[in-house]
Order: C-alpha cells, then structure tokens, then sequence
C-alpha cells in the first residue's frame, strides 16, 4: 500500500504529524492569553521601552540572559517571585530564552538605580570584576528613531500619545534599554508581596570579633557592595559609609531588607550570617582605609 | 468517569490500536518478503 | 554504464559549499568560545557574542546541516529510485539559491537583524527565501520519487518524504509575524502562545532537520558501506511511524516549569521518554546490521564514522529523554550541561554522519580515490577527541553550576551569589575552547584531504572501481 504509493506516504506522514501538533500546539491557544491568564496592572511597553525591547532583541542579550523565573525555591529566593502567563501578553517575540550565562532578568525592574544600569552597561567589569559580559557603551551614541518607533508602536497596536513620541528626540539607545531593564517584572507588586520583615530582637553575633577577624570579611564587602558604595565606601551611585552611625541592628535591617524607594537592594538571600559580617565590617571601617 | 477522561482514555486507546495494527501489518508472514525486499534492491547494481 | 545521466556535479557543488559553511560554523563556534572567557574579544557593535551566536548555530544547522540535506538528498533520491533527477535545471537553482539565503543570512544577523526566536532568527524576507528554497527542493526529490524504478520505497525515503514535508509546516507556522519594515517584524504569537509555538518548532527542528535527515543517510551510507543490508527494513518502518508521530507531542520539554499550561509539559515529557524506543529501535537496527562484520570497524574507515555516528544519536537519545523529566530539567536546565547535550548531536552524530557520507560520496563525485585513509583516521580522532573534551567539560560545568545554583545554608538562604557560581565555570569554558580546537584541527585535516583528492588523487583503485561498478 503506502511503501509503493508516495503520495499516499506523504499524506499518512503529514496525518501523523498533525495529531501531536494540533493537541499541544494548536489547542492551547483556546487557554493561553485569555481572560483566565489575565492579571490586573500588566501594561503594554511604553514607547521607550518597546524601543530598548527592540535593541535587546538585536543585540541578542536573550543569548545570555533568561526571563522566566521557575516556581523552585532556589530560584524563587535567587531572582523574585516566580513568572506567570498573564505577564507576557504584550511580549512578542517571547524572550525566556534558554541559557543562563548571565542571571535571570524577569524580576529585574526596580532591583537597582537607573544610575546602576547606566553604569553596568557601560562597562560591567566596573561593577562586577569577574563577568564576562561585554561592554555596551556605544548605544549611547545611537539617536532614536521617534517615527519608527511611532510605527512599531501602531503595528503592535501599543498606546501612546504624540507627547511621548516628542519625547523620544534626543533620547538614545541606553536609555530605551534602561528604561525597558527596569519595566521587567514590575507590573505585579511582587517586591511589596515578599518583603522581608524582621521580628524579635536583633542581635550582633559578632559582637566580640576582632580587628582580623573583621578585615577578614572584606571580600564580602567587595563583591556586594563595592560596586554602589565604592570600593573605600567614599559613596559612588549609593551614599557614602564611613561615619554613618547608625546601630548594628539598623544597618542589618538595612542592608538584609534593603531601602525600596531608594534603590538599594534586598541582601537577605545571603543569609544573616553574611549580613550581620558585613554589618560588622562597615561599622569597624575606618576612613584611612586601615582597618 | 466524567467525559473528559473518557475523550483522554478514548484517543490513548485508539492510538495504541492504531500502533499495533500497523505492526500486526508490518510483521504479517504473508508480506515478510514484500516488507524486506527494498533492503535489497537498494544494494543492487544500476 | 548508465551513470552518465546522473547528476553527480550538483551533488559536488552542494558537499563543496557545505564544508564551506561548515568551516565558517566551526570557526565562528571557536570564536565565540574564546569569546565567552574574555569579553574583550567583543568588537561592537558586529562582532559581539549576542550576534555571532545565532551566526554560529544557523551556519551549523543550516549551513552545514541543510547543506548536506540538499547534497545526500539529491544523492540518495537517484540512486533508490534509479533514475536521474526530475530537473537539473531546478537543482542548480536550488545550489545558487541556498548560497544566496546563507549569505543574506549570516549579513542581516551580523547587522543586528533577528526575531531572536532560537533556531528561527532571520527576519521574515529571509523566511521568504527559505520557504522557495525548500518548495523547490521538495518538488524535486517528489517528482523523481514519483517516476523511480523499484516499487518498494527504500526507508531512507519515507524518511527524507516526511522530512521534508514536516520541515515546511514548523517553519511557515513559526515564521508567523507582522512586518514593520524590510527587517523588522513581531510575532504573530504573543508570549506564553509564541514560547509554545517556538518549542514546538524548536524541538521538532531537532527531529526534522537534525534527525530524520540523517537517519535517511544512516540507512543508505552503511550498508553501501559495508556491503551487506540492513538488519531489518520491517523495523525501520515500525521505528518509522512511532517517531514522526511521537516527535511532535515533546516541544514542551524545553518550557517545562515556565508559565506554560502544565498538561502539554505533561505529555511532553511522556512523550519524550517514549521517544527513547524508536530513537533506539534505529540504533539497533545499526548495530544488528554489523553482525558478522565488526571487523569492518578496523578495516573500513567509513564504518567507523557510521558506528561511532549513530553511537552518539543512541547516547543524545538516552540523555534528551532525561532532560525532559521534571526534576532533572529543574536541576539542569540553563545550564552549560545543555550546550553539551546540543553538541553530542551536531558535532557527534550529525557531523559523523556528514562526514561519513562525503567519505563514501567522494571516489563517485570526483571519480578519484581518497588521496590518503591515513589522514581520514586522524581526522576521525581529532574530532572525536575534540568533541569529547568538549561535552565531557561542560556536562561537569552544568552540574557543578546548577549544584551552587541549589545550594542552600541551613536557614534557608542561598550558598552562593550568582558571579560566585559563574567564575567556577571559566575553567571548563577554556577546556571547551580548547576541545573546539582540537575539533577545528581534525576538520582542516578533512578538507586538506579531500583537497587533495580533488587535485590529484590516485585514479581509483581495484576495489573502488568494483564498488563503483555495483553501486
Ligand atoms: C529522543 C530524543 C531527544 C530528546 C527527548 C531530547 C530532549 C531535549 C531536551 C529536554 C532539551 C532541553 C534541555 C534544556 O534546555 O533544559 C534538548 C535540547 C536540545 N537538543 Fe535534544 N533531545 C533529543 C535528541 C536530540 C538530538 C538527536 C539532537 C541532534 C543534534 C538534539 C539537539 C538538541 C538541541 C540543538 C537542543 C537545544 C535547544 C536550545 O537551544 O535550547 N537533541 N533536547
Ligand atoms: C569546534 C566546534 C564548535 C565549537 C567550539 C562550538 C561552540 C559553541 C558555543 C561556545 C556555543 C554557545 C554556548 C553557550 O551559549 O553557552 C555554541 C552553541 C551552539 N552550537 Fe556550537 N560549537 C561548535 C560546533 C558546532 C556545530 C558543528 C554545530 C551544528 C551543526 C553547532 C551547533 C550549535 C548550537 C545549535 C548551539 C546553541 C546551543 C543552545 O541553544 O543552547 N556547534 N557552540
């Protein structure tokens, strides 16, 4: 029958790719993206954004970086609140990706300053000594394209006024892509809904530690903090540290909850143990940088 | 049972049938020869 | 001899420009490679690793990949069914025509260009060219199919019919999208929808184009190879139908744990672990076929490249299976344990293959002796020394990686910052830059080789010219 008949075969082959196609590939579509998935607060991109979208998409970041975190209790404490159908229905193209050279960036708006992302593009070994991500300076010098973007933004069928079309001249490609790093993730209030808050009374572990002990800590101090703080805590996109004097258990509250309106971050995935060290070596650091 | 589970178990079944009635064909003595002889042909000269 | 009225000189032109983009593939993986344990070898705003990545995995896939698709494909459909080709004239089109797409490829991504979906990142005019490109080939080995000599259909040729039939709907489904300009478009699919979507493409690219294909060369090249038939034709139809239907269901396993719906992530990962049957049932199929001629592996080089070849399918076939269950992807997915995984199956299996095929293709497209079987069996160990150092490398990176990832202190908060975990990986990085070398290596001994050949290879010897003869 079919072994003599090719376009039989053709057609018997074509029946049998249909049939896992149309159930897993077909079929949801009559579940994805409806009313069901829909979350309160989600909105399109902003003009700027869909523009630092489209430079993410070409300059293929999504090579190196996801945008899906899994409801898995590592990645959930390691990234943010784990990610959810109704937060894509404005992304086309998806860009979950499939490799994590670098770390996830579902849940990376509102994490850090626009000054810190201006900063990381710029040159991410300022910041983190050890990557292997590139430098993208250069988008600064490339001037946006207000008509073009007006286009993409009727063809994706995206709100905007004229306003902030006008807006868009004089702008260039790091701040689009700026502005886009820090929509990711944001439109549920996932960081209010996690918060850490601190109960009971604090209690510096290290109270007795000595001078060597503490300089021992240092590292820590270089690789979470260095970057904002600088590497003498002379202040750079965060505030200075030396001669703050606040409290042991203020500044651990601090650094492990971190100051949402102010851009710092959350360190409470180090654990206290690790917080309350670097709580001990910023209070015992002294101005002449000797310890 | 609800209808669902009857359509799920229903297509898993038919499928399984398909399956085996294919090799039932397949395997049949009476095509033993007509299902092998391509192997053949394909090392003949031409 | 009736030879003459086959076409052989496309066949040559498509091996010859396949290597080509196979060389442009290998170099560009070896550039990124170096690239990814030294930033400073990105050059912006081209030669970036976020652009020269999808330039490496479509030269390798499409360049090379297709290309011997195109080259074994209008091989194969002559000599099953015993008749030359429908159209000559179509084929050299096809040649120009794919040459064209390759390099209008590699330019627009290079210019920032893409849709960035894996596998699929050329902006829609080229999705154009590729479904011409495809529609004129499928017309050509049909139409020949449809006037052959024998009755029985070979099973290299249901393979290479569905193939080809299957790759033509994954692509124009994927390629879905609304154009903004001359290179810029969205995708018809919006999130969750378009991550489906693109895995189903995604993964059956990997059963259409990185399988099935090469399953049809796998059946043709060894027992042409070896002189004796295959084990059992009645199996590789059974093995046949069980894996074009199966293949489809298993798109999900590359989402599992993402936001989509959970029963397809369900069936892909059963599916994917059924698929270990008739991903096997050709492996055996393989093995049985040698029975009696095992001696073969040392006397024949070809053999070597074939076995080894369909090895690495039966290994990639164990481990796939593995990564589509829940809990190991949780654990190694987006890890560097899947790079390892990809290149068992190109740089093991489908370039094994490749390499077999063009061995085997090479005394009848230049109708000269291979100039030196010593330096084929170099070649065989380079690559394979090269292609073990670098999965080997990385299945080690992948878990040491996703071990720190998971680790967890006692009260419950992470062991290590991400950077902590990404500096471990540096030293497997460069043992994997330097296994691409030594895999470099091994294919510039192939193409000296056949340089050679082309130049003034020995005329053939006595038993070529019988197997000339007989084939
Ligand atoms: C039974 C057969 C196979 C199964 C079930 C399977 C399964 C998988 C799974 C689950 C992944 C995703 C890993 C992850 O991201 O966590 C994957 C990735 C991949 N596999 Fe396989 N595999 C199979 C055979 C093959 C073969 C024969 C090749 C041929 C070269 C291949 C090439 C790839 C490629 C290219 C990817 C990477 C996709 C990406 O970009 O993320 N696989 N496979
Ligand atoms: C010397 C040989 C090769 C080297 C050094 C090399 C290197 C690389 C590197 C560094 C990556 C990026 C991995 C990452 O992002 O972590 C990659 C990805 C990839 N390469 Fe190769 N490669 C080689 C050969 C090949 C060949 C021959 C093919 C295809 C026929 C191929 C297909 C791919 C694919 C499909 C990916 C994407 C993997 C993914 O999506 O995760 N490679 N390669």
């Amino acid at each position: 029958m079919w072994e003599r008949k090719p376009v039989l075969l053709c057609v018997l082959a074509t029946v049998a790719i249909m049939v896992g196609t149309i159930i897993t590939m077909v079929l949801p579509f009559a579940w994805v993206n409806t009313e069901a998935d829909r979350i309160e607060g989600v909105t399109p991109y902003t003009a700027l954004q869909q523009e630092g979208r489209d430079v993410y998409i070409r300059d293929g970041c999504n090579n190196c970086h996801t945008q899906t975190v899994r409801p898995l209790v590592p990645e959930v404490l390691r990234y943010g609140d784990y990610s959810k159908s109704g937060e894509f229905v404005y992304d086309r193209p998806f860009l979950w990706g499939s490799k994590r050279t670098g770390p996830d960036l579902a849940r990376l708006g509102g994490k850090y300053p626009d000054a810190w992302h201006y900063k990381h593009m710029e040159s991410p070994r300022s910041m983190v000594p050890k990557t292997n991500m590139p430098d993208y300076g250069w988008l600064s010098d490339n001037q946006l394209d207000p008509q073009m973007i007006q286009r993409k933004m009727d063809v994706l069928g995206f709100p905007y006024t004229t306003e902030e079309i006008k807006a868009l001249e004089g702008k260039n490609e790091m701040d689009a892509m700026v502005a886009y790093l820090q929509k990711l993730g944001s439109d549920i209030p996932w960081r209010e809904a996690t918060e850490t808050t601190i109960v009971g009374d604090l209690k510096n572990p290290f109270i007795d530690a000595g001078q060597t002990t503490i300089s021992g800590w240092a590292s820590l101090y270089v690789e979470n903090c260095a970057a904002c703080h600088g590497p003498q805590m002379e202040g750079d996109i965060g505030p200075e540290l030396i001669g703050d004097d606040y409290d042991d258990e203020i500044l651990f509250e601090i650094i492990y909850t971190g100051i949402a309106d102010g851009g710092m971050p959350s360190f409470s995935n180090l654990g206290t143990d690790k917080v309350w060290k670097l709580t001990n070596y910023i209070r015992h650091y002294k101005t002449d940088g000797s310890q | 049972m609800d209808l669902a589970s009857i359509v799920y178990l229903g297509v898993t079944f038919g499928m399984f049938v398909i399956f085996v009635l294919i090799v039932i064909r397949t395997y049949s003595k009476k095509r033993k020869d007509e299902g092998e002889i391509a192997k053949y042909q394909m090392l003949d000269d031409d | 001899m009736e030879n003459q009225t086959y076409n052989y000189a496309i066949v040559r032109s498509f091996v010859t420009w396949s290597i080509i983009w196979g060389l442009v593939a290998v170099l560009v993986g070896v550039i990124v490679s170096f690239q990814m344990v030294d930033p400073d070898l990105n050059f912006p705003p081209y030669l970036t690793f976020g652009r020269l990545r999808p330039i490496h995995t479509n030269a390798g896939i499409y360049g090379w990949g297709i290309g011997m698709i195109f080259a074994t494909f209008l091989y194969m459909v002559q000599r099953l069914c015993k008749v030359p080709l429908w159209s000559d004239k179509l084929a050299k089109f096809q040649l120009w025509f794919f040459n064209a797409t390759i390099i209008a490829s590699a330019v627009t991504l290079l210019l920032g260009y893409t849709t960035s979906k894996e596998y699929h990142e050329m902006e829609w005019p080229i999705d154009v060219m590729v479904v011409i490109l495809w529609v004129v080939f499928a017309i050509n080995i049909i139409m020949t199919i449809l006037k052959r000599k024998d009755e029985q259909m070979y099973i290299s040729l249901w393979y290479m019919m569905a193939a080809i039939i299957a790759v033509a709907i994954l692509y124009i489904v994927n390629a879905a999208a609304v154009p903004v300009s001359l290179f810029k478009s969205y995708s018809a699919y919006a999130g969750t929808n378009d991550a489906n979507v693109e895995w189903w493409f995604g993964h059956n690219a990997v059963a259409m184009v990185l399988t099935a294909p090469f399953l049809a060369m796998f059946y043709y090249f060894l027992p042409k190879s070896t002189g004796v038939p295959i084990y059992s034709h009645r199996m590789s139809i059974i093995a046949f139908w069980s894996l074009i239907f199966m293949y489809l269901w298993t798109g999900a396993h590359h989402l599992l744990w993402t936001p989509v719906p959970d029963w397809i992530q369900t069936l892909a990962m059963g599916f994917s672990i059924m698929l270990i049957a008739p991903s096997w049932g050709s492996v055996f199929n393989g093995y049985l076929s040698m029975n009696g001629q095992w001696h073969q592996m040392r006397e024949n080089y070809l053999v070597k490249f074939l076995i080894l070849g369909i090895t690495f399918y039966g290994l990639q076939t164990l481990q796939g299976p593995m990564q589509a269950i829940r809990t190991f992807s949780a654990f190694i997915h987006y890890t560097d344990w899947v790079p390892a995984h990809i290149h068992l199956g190109t740089m093991g299996w489908v370039s094994m293959i490749c390499f077999a095929s063009i061995y085997y293709l090479v005394p009848r497209i230049y109708g000269r002796e291979l100039y030196s079987i010593p330096l084929a069996n170099l070649h065989f160990w380079l690559i394979l020394v090269g292609q073990l150092t670098w999965s080997i490398s990385l299945w080690i990176a992948g878990v040491l990686q996703a071990g720190m990832w998971n680790a967890m202190n006692s009260d419950g908060s992470l062991t290590y910052t991400f950077m902590e975990t990404m500096v471990e990986m540096y030293p497997y990085w460069w043992a994997r830059a330097f296994g691409g070398m030594i895999y470099l290596a091994g294919l510039i001994v192939f193409i000296y080789n056949l340089y050679k050949t082309a130049k003034k290879g020995g005329a053939i010897a006595a038993q070529a010219t019988v197997v000339e003869g007989r084939a």
